[in-house]
């Protein structure tokens, strides 16, 4: 799919997951819930690729059936593992499989509920150490400490229960426990939505940080499209469990190509005051994933729908860049993306003033 | 409290209006728990003049919701008033009455709640009865302060439901919360603030919960409705690109105080307060701060059971002044050469 093979560490194809539904006296299966329906993306070592789209969209079921947390009903996810090569993820055996999983981590939403509230943060930390064998005892003990102080906490917390913490601490607990094994990809999965702003950017640079120490990757999986547009290199754009288009950071908010990234774009509300708009409305409801739309299933709510729109659903294509759209009319659509250019200047804190200089204010 | 115990500052009185909706003067709310007392709100001042809006921006904790539910009367039973007034006056020739002395569930409270002032909250998953459908609980309100004929009052609800924008109206009257999506049930919570017409809508984190997509929508109802009614509007939100596109004027609250307050251009091209600025260079802005590094502020809010001497923000600020910050609390005061913006700190005076 990508060009450059080389530096490729992870590829996903044609990747399904169909929950399915059941009912009726013998709980027969009734229909299907296609929440990833044949998605295809890639991700090359060392960069962040954000994945944005609506709730229920099928974000998150694409990070856990990458990670083999769900099944996947169909397709390849192929990982460049350091050690063992190329493996394809959806069709390893359990004992295989757990030789891949410490190079790849995932970090939770909720840093309220990912955290077992029966263990210290020490055991936390470490458990995923002594599940692989690679430290006991006081080795285990220094290489906690050590991953604690990595992201901002005192190894001291390491006997404490994760109920003493605030969201930003745990949150930070869990990024540790993620980072225990020296990872290559990282999944964080909306890692900073449940926190307070302050706090989003302590854990945003955090996050920073530790993708140029370590040299990770990370597929960030986010709902707010400004935390996506700081933190990524490049973005992916999911609708009804299907990516609509895919390119860089600057392309995809400057210069989008999908009818669906145009309406998402348009709809952030601008931090601007003097330029106030009011955004052409989404006509309709996410349609559900288990009864989608015939062709495109974004054409009913489309505006530049045509009949073809109806009938065939346009395959993810490079239009040359790296920049992937599903549209048929890709190319000849001009849509209109962020404003690139902000007249807000960034102000600095205050210098800070000696008490001897206290002086009348001047205008 | 009698009049004059209540303390207002001369910045406080210059800034308010001939005719405010709502004038919150010296609020100090205490709560009295087992671990000891939290000071929630800690002399708070703001008014908001009539068809406005206001912004009321700070982090969890710093006492925004606790100012919205003050105005509701809403304040849970362990927090008691020390002192402040609250003035609401519901249309422009009449008389202005305190909030706090009217009795909490008496019936010159329970006419003004939900009748002239309502609220959003930040929830639409719990903010809602599962056990009632949305029309029912639609028609309690306009049932109890507008008209006592139910075929009148469903006329009214699924009217209400139509003009936020509901698709087929008559039905999702009928439809139990769980049956709708998130958007819905909060357009659902938006119709039962606005079935009768309030003069002030609280709006407390209305779309944090929501896509982007589902907040616009949110967005462009309120002001519609806002153009419409000519309700006054405290948004109380974190959200800055909300706050740049619905806003007239933003209060900056931190630990229960007002620290900034400034018309929103101001507030954006013209920020004062060291938390101001900070709390703007935190924030990833779209198309502002893409490739500078995010400012984290250092250190979280002060444990709300301790007191800290001096400007409440000292211990974070990077430009606090040694042996004035700390220990001198700053007075509210008018930026230089402007009549609107007030900011509270040292570095100013």
């Amino acid at each position: 799919m990508a060009s450059d093979n080389t530096k490729m560490l992870l590829e996903v194809k044609g990747l399904k997951k169909h929950f399915p539904i059941t009912g009726g006296f013998f709980k027969r299966v009734i229909g299907h819930v296609k929440a990833v329906d044949g998605i295809n993306f890639y991700i090359k070592e060392g960069e962040t690729l954000g994945l944005v789209g609506e709730s229920g969209c099928g974000k998150s079921t694409t990070g856990r059936t990458i990670m083999r947390l769900l099944e996947p009903t169909d397709g390849e996810v192929i990982f460049n593992d350091p050690n063992l090569g190329k493996v394809n993820l959806a069709s390893l055996e359990r004992q295989q499989l757990n030789k891949v999983r410490p190079n790849m981590q995932i970090i939770f939403q909720d840093p309220f509920s990912s955290l077992n509230p029966r263990l210290t943060v020490g055991d936390t930390v470490g458990e995923p150490l002594s599940v692989q064998g690679v430290a006991s005892g006081s080795a285990l003990r220094d290489r906690v400490a050590e991953l604690l102080r990595e992201v901002g906490l005192r190894p001291e917390n390491m006997t404490r229960y994760p109920h003493a913490f605030s969201g930003g601490q745990r949150q930070r607990i869990g990024i540790a426990r993620a980072l225990a094994l020296n990872p290559k990809l990282i999944i964080c999965d909306e890692p900073v939505s449940a926190l307070d702003v302050s706090i989003q950017a302590q854990v945003l640079n955090l996050l920073e940080d530790l993708q140029q120490k370590f040299g990770l990757t990370y597929l960030f999986i986010a709902h707010d499209l400004s935390v996506v547009e700081h933190i990524s290199d490049r973005v992916a754009v999911m609708y009804v469990g299907y990516i609509v288009e895919m390119a860089t950071t600057d392309e995809l908010y400057y210069n989008p190509k999908h009818p669906y990234t145009e309406a998402l774009l348009a709809a952030i509300p601008r931090p601007d005051p003097r330029r106030r708009h009011r955004p052409v409305k989404l006509p309709g409801d996410v349609p559900s994933p288990a009864n989608p739309p015939s062709g495109c299933y974004f054409h009913p709510r489309c505006r530049y729908a045509e009949d073809i729109c109806k009938n065939e659903r346009p395959p993810l294509r490079d239009i040359g860049d790296e920049h992937w759209v599903a549209c048929h009319f890709a190319e000849s659509l001009s849509l209109q993306g962020v404003p690139r250019v902000s007249d807000i200047p960034i102000i600095d804190v205050p210098k800070r003033r000696d008490t001897a200089e206290v002086e009348a204010p001047e205008i | 409290m009698s009049e004059s115990t209540t303390q207002t500052n001369s910045v406080a009185a210059a800034l308010v209006s001939e005719d405010d909706v709502i004038r919150v003067q010296d609020l100090r709310l205490n709560f009295y728990t087992n671990l000891g007392v939290v000071r929630a709100l800690n002399g708070v001042n703001f008014n908001i003049p009539r068809g406005k809006v206001l912004g009321v921006v700070g982090e969890s904790g710093c006492g925004k919701s606790q100012t919205g539910l003050a105005i509701m009367q809403l304040t849970p039973s362990v927090g008691r008033y020390e002192a402040g007034q609250i003035l609401f006056r519901e249309f422009a020739s009449k008389e202005p009455v305190d909030i706090l002395k009217l009795d909490k569930n008496g019936p010159d409270m329970r006419k003004i709640r939900g009748n002239n002032i309502s609220m959003i909250f930040q929830e639409p998953m719990t903010s809602l009865n599962p056990c009632y459908t949305v029309g029912a609980q639609i028609e309690e309100a306009i049932l109890l302060h507008q008209t006592q004929d139910k075929t009148e009052s469903r006329k009214r609800a699924i009217d209400i439901l139509q003009k936020v924008g509901m698709p087929n109206p008559e039905r999702i009257a009928d439809s139990f919360p769980h049956q709708l999506s998130g958007g819905m049930r909060q357009r659902a919570m938006i119709a039962m603030a606005l079935s009768c017409t309030p003069t002030l809508l609280i709006a407390d984190e209305p779309t944090t919960a929501l896509d982007v997509t589902t907040e616009a929508q949110i967005l462009d109802l309120m002001r519609d409705l806002q153009n419409e009614i000519g309700t006054s509007i405290m948004f109380i939100t974190h959200n800055l690109g909300v706050v740049a596109q619905m806003c007239d004027e933003v209060v900056v609250m931190y630990l229960g105080r007002v620290v900034e307050r400034a018309m929103i251009d101001d507030l954006f091209y013209d920020p004062k307060h060291p938390y101001t600025i900070m709390l703007l260079r935190s924030i990833p802005r779209l198309g502002v701060n893409r490739d500078m590094r995010l400012e984290s502020i250092k250190g979280s809010v002060p444990d709300p059971y301790s007191q800290v001497n001096g400007c409440p923000f000292h211990e974070r600020c990077p430009s606090a002044i040694p042996g004035v910050c700390d220990t001198i609390m700053p007075d509210e005061i008018f930026v230089a050469g402007s009549q609107t913006h007030t900011v509270r700190c040292h570095l100013y005076t």
